[in-house]
């Protein structure tokens, strides 16, 4: 008979496993949102001159603390015609596909859930379950704003997954596989794959922003139009769940998913020797990329609907098809190196930063010239 | 292990079976929807007891996290009124139940007419396998479908969109005026 | 590890075919009928990774078959909703009863 660590049977120490990983996982989530939730407030009122939360503990740190437990603590409300059913599957819906996501996020080299082949395919997926959740929950509210705002959601995740996903390909072309520990040990030196693919990091970072629902694109829960969209009816922790710990729980997986592939992932100095120091060069670089998330959403206005879609359909996904299909071409023709890949993506880049508002004012003007051609005649016909 | 996979297999047929019933009797039409979500769940389990791990993630992916998304579209889009009888006294059903049973039965017992090769696939991962007949033998093929998905996309678009009015709409505000 | 034998996987492809088989053939709401078809739609794709795993003649082709089952599946959805959404444009109903303008 087998006998796994400490001498137990393998499939109890399976089991075992098992519900240290879970509850290991979920105080992870329960405590980074807390914790992105602060830095959050934070960081927003730096920005905007403010001092925000002091009150609460040393620097106000506890007031998110404070928070969770006024959401734990309060009545659990529904209104009268919700769909009861859908409405308490809903924030679960949303909420276990990003909880199954951290089983392959690649931590630290002795610190991984499971090294699956095909750990970002599994993110990905994974990544495009949640917006079952938020279509049910907009339709179980029995509310207008929260069906309208469940159908945006779902019409702009599922929109946003294509140049996403098409910017994970480029990548894993670049590194051929798809496990995410592979990947991180594809870039232990300091060229890691953002200096070669970076029109892909700049378009994932876009879609990745839209896939979270992010300021500028968090129309679904737009709040000066929709009310809260699809959140509308949710009060308690259930809004906690879907809002807080999901919303913040993926935005940490999506600056994971970046920092494994194009970031270098745990590598950093000193990881060679002391492994497990890999866990603080992954926090630092996922907290880095999450304050980035959290400067876009102190900068950018929110985006129009027709805008949003617009651009994923018009812009987004058309240069994501370009660059990938120059990066195969280019690995095809020069299979020993790197350097045309890279050259070629830094022109993508610089191409697309330039064109694009040059782009953009022409057909304003265009749209412009027409709307006054159109209100001349009208006024000539009246 | 020995007990686990048969126990899995049988837990994953009970859930799709169930559900695949679910779809089909449940009374209202969302319920329907997440059922079916539920049943291809379950089939991604099924995939993953066979060992491709790359068809159950594309499973997900497209049945899912897309086609269930595009018929809740399609039932929020559409009144969706509780049947005014019941299934039972339909007049198609005690027909259609019967043809189904019908063709069933003989297909269940050729199912039993199978047998395991002798020597099983090598066990492992499947992306690499697929990957390969996808780009090599099944190079056009593949490129087929891509236009089948192209003109499937266009042709949705031709069919939902309206026809211009005949009559110009106002022209809207100009933003540019000074008000 | 003692494997669950092909026979088996067959029979659950069978029984959630003709599961979807009833459907079409019973239900009248039209959305429910292309989520019967999407069930019929999968059990083929069962039965086709359970013979490419499972028959070493078969090879890698019936994993293969399944991404064009994918991808038949998709644009089935996406015309089908189409159509389902223009009918109920002309007729305000999505019941297949009655949708009987052809009828002689």
């Amino acid at each position: 008979m087998p006998v796994g660590p400490f001498g137990l049977d393998p499939l109890v120490w399976a089991i075992i496993r098992l519900i240290v990983a879970v509850v290991l996982v979920v105080a992870l989530i329960l405590n980074s949102s807390l914790l992105l939730i602060y830095l959050e407030r934070k960081t927003q009122a730096i920005m905007q001159d403010r001092i925000g939360p002091y009150h609460t503990g040393p620097f106000g740190l506890l007031q998110t603390f404070a928070d969770a437990l006024k959401l734990i603590a309060k009545e659990d409300v529904r209104a009268g015609q919700t769909d009861v059913a859908f409405f308490i599957a809903a924030p679960a819906l949303v909420f276990t596909p990003m909880l199954a996501s951290y089983v392959v996020l690649p931590f630290a080299p002795p610190l991984v859930g499971a090294d699956i082949n095909i750990g970002l395919l599994y993110l990905a997926t994974l990544g495009s379950m949640g917006v079952l959740g938020i279509v049910i929950a907009g339709w179980a509210s029995n509310n207008k704003y929260s069906l309208v705002g469940g159908l945006r959601s779902a019409g702009q995740l599922i929109s946003y997954e294509v140049p996403g996903i098409l910017s994970l390909v480029t990548a894993v072309l670049v590194v051929g596989s798809l496990s995410m520990v592979k990947i991180t040990e594809s870039q232990t030196g300091p060229i890691t794959n953002i200096f070669i693919i970076p029109l892909a990091f700049a378009t994932y970072l876009v879609s990745a922003l839209a896939e979270t629902n992010r300021t500028p694109f968090d129309l679904p829960e737009a709040e000066s139009e929709l009310v809260a969209g699809y959140l509308t009816e949710y009060s308690g922790m259930r809004w906690g769940t879907m809002l807080a710990l999901t919303e913040y729980g993926n935005v940490v997986v999506v600056c994971s998913i970046m920092t494994t592939l194009w970031l270098g992932g745990w590598n950093g100095p000193g990881v060679a020797a002391v492994p497990i120091l890999g866990v603080v060069w992954f926090t630092l670089k996922v907290y880095a990329l999450i304050l980035v998330f959290m400067w876009v959403r102190a900068t950018l206005p929110r985006l129009r609907i027709d805008q949003l879609m617009s651009f994923c359909w018009k812009i987004l996904i058309p240069v994501t098809l370009l660059n990938l299909a120059v990066t195969a071409v280019l690995l095809i023709a020069f299979p020993t190196t790197l350097l045309p890949v890279a050259i070629a993506n830094w022109i993508l880049l610089v191409a697309f930063v330039v064109l694009l508002p040059v782009l953009q004012q022409r057909r304003l003007r265009h749209l412009r010239a027409r709307l006054r051609e159109r209100t001349a005649t009208a006024s000539l016909a009246s | 292990m020995d007990v686990l996979g048969p126990i899995l297999f049988a837990f994953l047929t009970l859930m799709i079976v169930g559900g695949g019933l679910g779809v089909v009797l449940a009374g209202r039409i969302t319920t329907s929807a997440l059922l079916m979500a539920f049943t291809f769940l379950n089939m991604a389990g099924m995939f993953v007891l066979l060992g491709s791990e790359t068809i159950a993630a594309f499973q997900v992916l497209i049945y899912v996290g897309a086609i269930t998304v595009l018929i809740l579209y399609g039932v929020m889009f559409t009144p969706q009124t509780p049947r005014a009888y019941g299934l039972f006294f339909q007049k198609q059903t005690p027909w259609g139940a019967l043809v189904a049973a019908l063709a069933a039965l003989p297909v269940i017992v050729v199912a039993f007419s199978f047998h395991d090769a002798a020597s099983l696939p090598a066990p492992g991962g499947d992306l690499n396998a697929l990957a390969t007949a996808v780009f090599t033998s099944f190079a056009f093929p593949f490129e087929v479908a891509s236009v089948l998905l192209l003109s499937a996309m266009v042709g949705a678009i031709v069919l939902v969109k309206r026809e211009p009015a005949s009559r110009p709409p106002a022209a809207p505000p100009d933003p540019e005026r000074p008000v | 590890m003692t494997l669950v034998p092909l026979p088996a996987f067959i029979a659950v492809s069978a029984t959630l075919f003709f599961i979807g088989v009833a459907g079409v053939l019973v239900r009248r709401n039209a959305v429910v009928i292309l989520m019967s078809v999407e069930l019929m739609l999968n059990a083929t794709n069962l039965a086709f990774v359970a013979f490419s795993r499972r028959l070493a003649v078969a090879g890698e082709r019936g994993s293969v078959f399944v991404v064009f089952v994918f991808v038949v599946a998709a644009a089935e959805v996406a015309v089908g909703l189409a159509i389902i959404l223009a009918a109920y444009r002309n007729r305000p109903t999505v019941d297949v009863d009655q949708l009987d303008e052809m009828k002689g």
